[in-house]
């Protein structure tokens, strides 16, 4: 089975996070880059269906020069390849943009079973897996905290309010996971050095057929006009109760149309 | 030369930081003194399956070494994280019986082990220290069967962390570090190597850290090969220590600033006073200082300079990982000798390994010993 898992590079949650005074566009350059947790995840499920099924997994990637570190930690973890789609033009593509320069990549580089993270966590749309799968006119299979592949039959839980649906389908298929699924690996020294010899193919928009009209900031149907700093909480106001609280209290909610 | 980390070497570094620190490691440092190996031998279990003992077993024996830089790269981590366990001893263990699996071989300008030996604290007996050039020479002598046997029965074992050794390699490492914990125990004297049983238990400053006296056991093997391998092994485990202790340090400097940046007295924080910033930038200056030497002693294995590199970085390790603990103790106040409080791990550790593996003093003298005795053969 040829899987490809898509993991992206975001910005460390645990350090403040910027936008570009110039484009609006996130700072990449101010925080560290470190995998997108639910992405490793996908990379763990990816290699356990490789593990039991055979075949090889792919790692594909998009983003600046400096994503190249969590495609080295993809590979240390046990994955067999990368594609990295690395271009200026792709710099500010929207969900749409990203979803047509990856379907695109994954129409070239071949696939049977399409993995991801169910979102990232510094744009969180969490749309990406249901657009590849438009895209590449195959079955989506999203939310997955089970999937268990038979033949080129998939069947996956997806996690719901109330519990989880099972969903069925053939492959190829997109399927995108949440971090109740399995526990992530950690990359052994062998399998850090292992990783040196692993081959990372880097592909820009000429090389993939992306059409640079649908991909970059230009193009992104969302805009970011203006942003600014959240403003720090103001102080609450304290009611010293001298015998009318309840009723201040009261005030308060009517004020604020509670009651 | 530069002693930066590759790629590689950091992102190991980190899995081992991220996997230690999600490994619930203080819990397990807490049942490895109250006398429970169980959590401490799974945290172990997961360290070789992440290949760090590995890194001190030849590629032969099934390991992935001797990669002395992936070694301190791995023991700052476990420094950091105040892992339990002979961890400098097996690592020292596996290069005495790679050692003395080999055979000879041992020409590699490790020091003959009396001299080290001379080198403990309360030892002044410097000048007297045997002379084994002899010996050397004399390459593996009667130990190369047994010695080979007891390599390729525990190297792998050591490698995949199937096996935890302690190792006493008296004077300079009098007692065997969890010896009760340990699958084999090890003991060289002078010649000879002998697996001991453990006898009584004594107390460590660092309560996570059960030192046992040891009871002589069988000697499968002696010569003269043994004693040049104990050396090699005592500058391994010294080295292995010397970043463990570098990486306690880096943890109690870490832990320290942040509570200095929200403990707060006279109306802000006290890391905004100069005499709390002053302390803790004087024991970031330490820790940086000790760094590079660390570093260029691991990659000075193989050299005819390790033995005198090893001391430096020891001895700079331990100043710096004991000025970070008192540092740490004092900024806390109160709460920092607090039983219950984390810290307090990391605190004790840093005086216990301080002595551990020879005292500063020691590796100081032996440093100068190294530079007298060089510019003595120069002229």
């Amino acid at each position: 089975m040829n899987i490809v898992v898509c993991v992206k590079q975001v910005p460390d949650t645990a350090t403040e996070r910027k936008l570009r005074s110039d484009d609006k566009t996130l700072d990449r350059d101010a925080a560290d880059g470190v995998v997108n947790e639910l992405d490793e995840y996908a990379v763990e499920e990816a290699l356990r269906l490789k593990e039991a099924h055979g075949g090889e997994v792919t790692v594909l990637t998009m983003g600046p020069d400096k994503a190249s570190d969590t495609i080295r930690k993809a590979l240390a973890m046990g994955a067999d390849k990368a594609v990295h789609l690395v271009d200026d033009a792709l710099h500010g593509s929207d969900a749409l943009g990203t979803s047509h320069a990856l379907a695109q990549t994954l129409k070239k580089i071949g696939f049977d079973l399409v993995v991801l993270g169910s979102e990232s966590t510094d744009a969180r749309t969490g749309v990406l897996a249901a657009m590849l799968a438009e895209r590449l006119n195959v079955p989506q299979l999203t939310f997955a905290n089970k999937v268990e592949v038979n033949g080129s039959a998939i069947a996956i839980q997806r996690v719901t309010d109330y519990g989880y649906d099972k969903v069925e389908a053939s492959l190829p298929a997109v399927v995108s996971v949440v971090e109740k699924i399995n526990e992530p690996r950690y990359p052994s020294f062998k399998g850090i050095m292992a990783a040196k010899k692993k081959p990372v193919e880097k592909l820009g928009v000429a090389d993939a057929e992306i059409d640079a009209a649908q991909v970059g900031l230009a193009s992104s149907w969302s805009e970011v006009t203006d942003f600014a700093a959240a403003p720090p909480r103001a102080a609450g106001t304290i009611v010293k109760d001298e015998g009318d609280g309840g009723a201040k209290a009261a005030d308060f909610l009517a004020s604020k149309k509670f009651i | 030369m530069k002693f930066v980390l590759d790629a590689e070497q950091r992102l190991f570094g980190e899995t081992l930081n991220k996997l230690l620190a999600g490994a619930g490691t203080p819990g397990a440092v807490r049942a490895w003194a109250a006398g429970d190996p169980e959590p401490g031998r799974a945290l172990w279990r997961s360290l070789a399956e992440a290949g760090v003992f590995a890194l001190a077993v030849p590629e032969a024996a099934g390991g992935a070494g001797p990669l002395p830089v992936e070694l301190v790269t791995a023991f700052h981590e476990l420094g950091r994280h105040a892992v339990p366990g002979p961890l400098a001893e097996t690592v020292a263990a596996a290069e005495l019986l790679a050692r003395l699996g080999d055979g000879a071989g041992l020409g590699s300008g490790h020091e003959d082990f009396e001299d080290r030996a001379s080198g403990h604290e309360d030892s002044e007996d410097r000048a007297s220290g045997h002379e084994d050039s002899e010996d050397r020479a004399s390459g593996g002598g009667s130990s190369g069967d047994h010695g080979g046997e007891l390599a390729a029965a525990w190297l792998p074992r050591i490698a995949e962390g199937a096996a935890v050794v302690s190792l006493a390699l008296p004077p300079a490492v009098p007692y065997a570090l969890d010896a009760d914990a340990a699958d084999l125990v090890l003991v060289v004297d002078g010649d000879e190597l002998r697996a001991a049983v453990p006898g009584t238990v004594r107390t460590s400053l660092d309560p996570a850290r059960r030192l046992f006296s040891v009871e002589a056991g069988t000697a499968p093997v002696s010569g003269p090969a043994v004693r040049a391998a104990a050396g090699a092994a005592f500058d391994l485990g010294a080295l292995a220590c010397a970043a463990q202790l570098a990486g306690v340090g880096r943890r109690l400097l870490e832990v320290t600033v942040e509570y200095a940046g929200t403990r707060r007295q006279f109306g802000r924080p006290i890391g905004g006073f100069q005499a709390v910033k002053h302390q803790l930038a004087d024991v970031l200056v330490a820790l940086e200082y000790a760094r590079p030497l660390v570093h260029g002693a691991a990659l000075a294995y193989g050299s005819p300079d390790f033995s005198r590199d090893v001391s430096a970085a020891k001895a700079a390790a331990s100043d710096a990982a004991y000025a970070a603990a008192r540092t740490a103790l004092q900024v806390h106040g109160a709460i920092g000798y607090t039983d219950e409080y984390d810290p307090s791990l990391w605190i004790r550790k840093a005086r216990a390994l301080r002595s551990a593996w020879g005292s500063p003093a020691a590796h100081r003298a032996r440093v100068l010993s190294r530079l007298t005795g060089d510019r003595e053969s120069a002229e």
